[in-house]
């Protein structure tokens, strides 16, 4: 068990784009809209058995035809003078106890990740993920990048609408990124190979939201083009975001009509709306405390329900 | 690296049948069937998985007062046709586990071909003759199974353990067959000796066990007369009831209210 590969193209020390699902879906979406949109070809996969359990069966006339794992698959395309590789995993391998991979599969996993890298000479890799934060979901989200070298951040401080961590509030210039998409970095630095995660942000109050959030994805996406120097239509995105924006705000004001979360919260959230992105937050931690209570129980109430298992 | 196998006996088999059971099930239809051939034909275990790699061994979950562990056992006895097995879902590495049934069935036990016992709840009444849904892994093994009155099943969805052991069968090349028993809804909590006498049935004629079910006859008739006091004593239940009997569907609230009741009804002692 481990890479198969359909074919080995012949690729100029290439660079590899990653996603894995997370919050709001951000860094997945942004890589396989990229990849989507320059019609990258697939050329091989993780075989899943030693990660993931089946997601579905298909039985026709007593007959059991199929058994479907989530996929984790490499692709590969040239544009202009470079050449790129895309892998996306379905799924990040969880071990039955976390939502984000953590341990033995999360670091076998990367590990193969990274073997197809270093085989292809890539010079580098760019993971993709979430910032939670308190921003607005109608205001444009930033873009965060965190390198695996310090000799990095002078180029990224260059990307527009991107910021490090230092240059966050009250955060000095630490933190965390949970997953694979965080994972890769550090296994990549042990390989002594150059990796950047860029990560779209979220209002905190959609973290545990079921939805994408296209928002944060478009603002990854633009960074992302910027560095390989090419174009891409995001209209598709764009329109994304507006229907996930229009459902937010009618979710929002249900909860607001229906009581279900005190008008004090209503205002915190609001207060968000005004804020921009290089101020201080305008609501305390306790505020945000108080706020995430309510909400985060919101949607565990609307959850997926049990399942019937065949 | 250490065998996850642990052997007590090693008997010898000809050409067996595996039938594979699971700890926890809807009705308790696939403990309580196993049970029953195991008592039947004074099985005794002769391997077992470790359970290390596959459950959290962080403490016990006691269940009716009764402290469990969990466990996979194989079984055999006098009939060394037949092997049985019976344990609990791994809650860790799925594959790595029913590969490890499979392959001691196979390279031990050298077994022909493979049942697994699942029950699947349905909206159906209790008074409803229960039907055995079927699933197979090759194409040729339906000819087999004609005349026993089985329904081939239709489903895309989540996989059940049965479903990926047979999946595991088939990229073996083992035949193997997954028998989906329904029963009523309401009785997902309790036992449905019903189910559990038709699966013996089956499997009493498919393999010539020579089987007595006369005694699970009583089971069936004294259950049936505790749901028959409670729809007299209580009219929306026997409104729900009557409504399953003529095949109408019940709302979420119906379904919740009358599953309640009746399981209280059968938890009661006595």
């Amino acid at each position: 068990m481990g890479i198969k590969l359909y074919k080995e193209p012949e690729l100029n020390t290439p660079i590899m784009l990653c996603g894995w699902p997370g919050i709001g879906n951000i860094g997945i979406s942004a890589i396989d809209s990229l990849r989507g949109a320059l019609k990258a070809q697939e050329f091989g996969e993780i075989e899943p058995l030693d990660f993931f359990e089946p997601r579905k069966v298909v039985i026709e006339r007593g007959l059991l035809k199929d058994l479907q794992f989530p996929s984790s698959k490499f692709y590969f395309q040239r544009i202009k003078n470079q050449d790129l590789i895309f892998f996306i995993g379905q799924e990040q391998p969880t071990e039955g106890r976390t939502r984000y991979a953590e341990g033995k599969k999360a670091y076998k996993i990367a590990n193969l990740v990274l073997d197809v890298a270093e085989k292809f000479g890539c010079r580098r890799v760019y993971t993709s993920g979430a910032a939670v934060t308190q921003i607005h979901h109608t205001v444009k989200p930033r873009v965060w990048a965190v390198p695996n070298k310090q000799s990095l951040i002078k180029e990224i401080k260059e990307y527009e609408n991107t910021i490090v961590m230092s240059e966050i509030d009250r955060r000095s210039s630490q933190g965390t990124i949970t997953g694979l998409n965080g994972l890769l970095l550090g296994v990549a630095r042990k390989r002594g190979l150059e990796a950047v995660c860029l990560m779209g942000e979220i209002p905190y109050y959609l973290q545990g939201a079921p939805w994408p959030y296209p928002r944060g994805s478009k603002s990854v996406l633009e960074v992302l083009t910027k560095i390989l120097d090419v174009e891409v239509d995001l209209s598709q995105l764009d329109e994304l975001a507006r229907t996930v924006e229009e459902n937010i705000e009618e979710f929002l004001e249900s909860l607001y009509n229906a009581e279900a979360i005190p008008p004090q919260v209503r205002d915190e959230i609001e207060k968000l709306r005004y804020a921009r992105p290089a101020e201080p937050g305008p609501i305390t931690e306790e505020e945000q405390k108080k706020m995430m209570e309510h909400i985060d129980e919101l949607f565990k109430e609307g959850g997926p329900q049990d399942e019937k298992h065949l | 690296m250490k065998s996850i196998f642990r052997f007590s006996e090693r008997p010898n088999f000809e050409n067996p049948s595996l039938i594979v059971g699971w700890e926890q099930d809807s009705g308790k239809l696939s403990p309580k069937v196993i049970e029953y051939l195991n008592k039947k034909f004074k099985s005794k275990s002769f391997c077992e998985i470790e359970p290390m790699d596959f459950f959290s061994l962080a403490g016990v979950v006691i269940e009716n007062d009764v402290a469990q562990f969990p466990e996979g056992k194989f079984y055999y006895s006098q009939r060394n046709d037949l092997v049985i097995f019976k344990g609990n879902e791994p809650r860790f590495e799925r594959y790595r586990f029913l590969n490890a049934i499979a392959d001691l069935a196979q390279s031990y036990c050298k077994i022909k071909e493979l049942y697994t016992i699942s029950a699947t709840s349905s909206p159906i009444a209790h008074t409803s003759p229960r039907r055995i849904s079927v699933v197979f892994n090759q194409h040729q093994i339906p000819e087999s199974l004609r005349g026993y009155g089985l329904q081939d099943m239709n489903w895309q969805g989540p996989p059940a353990i049965s479903s990926y052991l047979l999946w595991v069968a088939k990229n073996r090349g083992i035949p193997g067959v997954s028998l989906w028993p329904e029963i009523p809804f309401y009785l997902a909590a309790g036992e449905d000796f019903q189910a559990i006498k038709l699966t013996l049935s089956f499997l009493d004629k498919k393999f010539n066990l020579g089987l007595d079910l006369a005694e699970l006859d009583e089971n069936i008739r004294d259950q049936n007369i505790k749901i028959d006091q409670l729809r007299e004593e209580d009219s929306e239940i026997n409104k729900y009831i009557g409504m399953l009997e003529s095949e109408l569907p019940l709302s979420e609230a119906e379904q919740v209210e009358l599953t309640m009741k009746v399981t209280e009804l059968l938890e009661k002692k006595g």
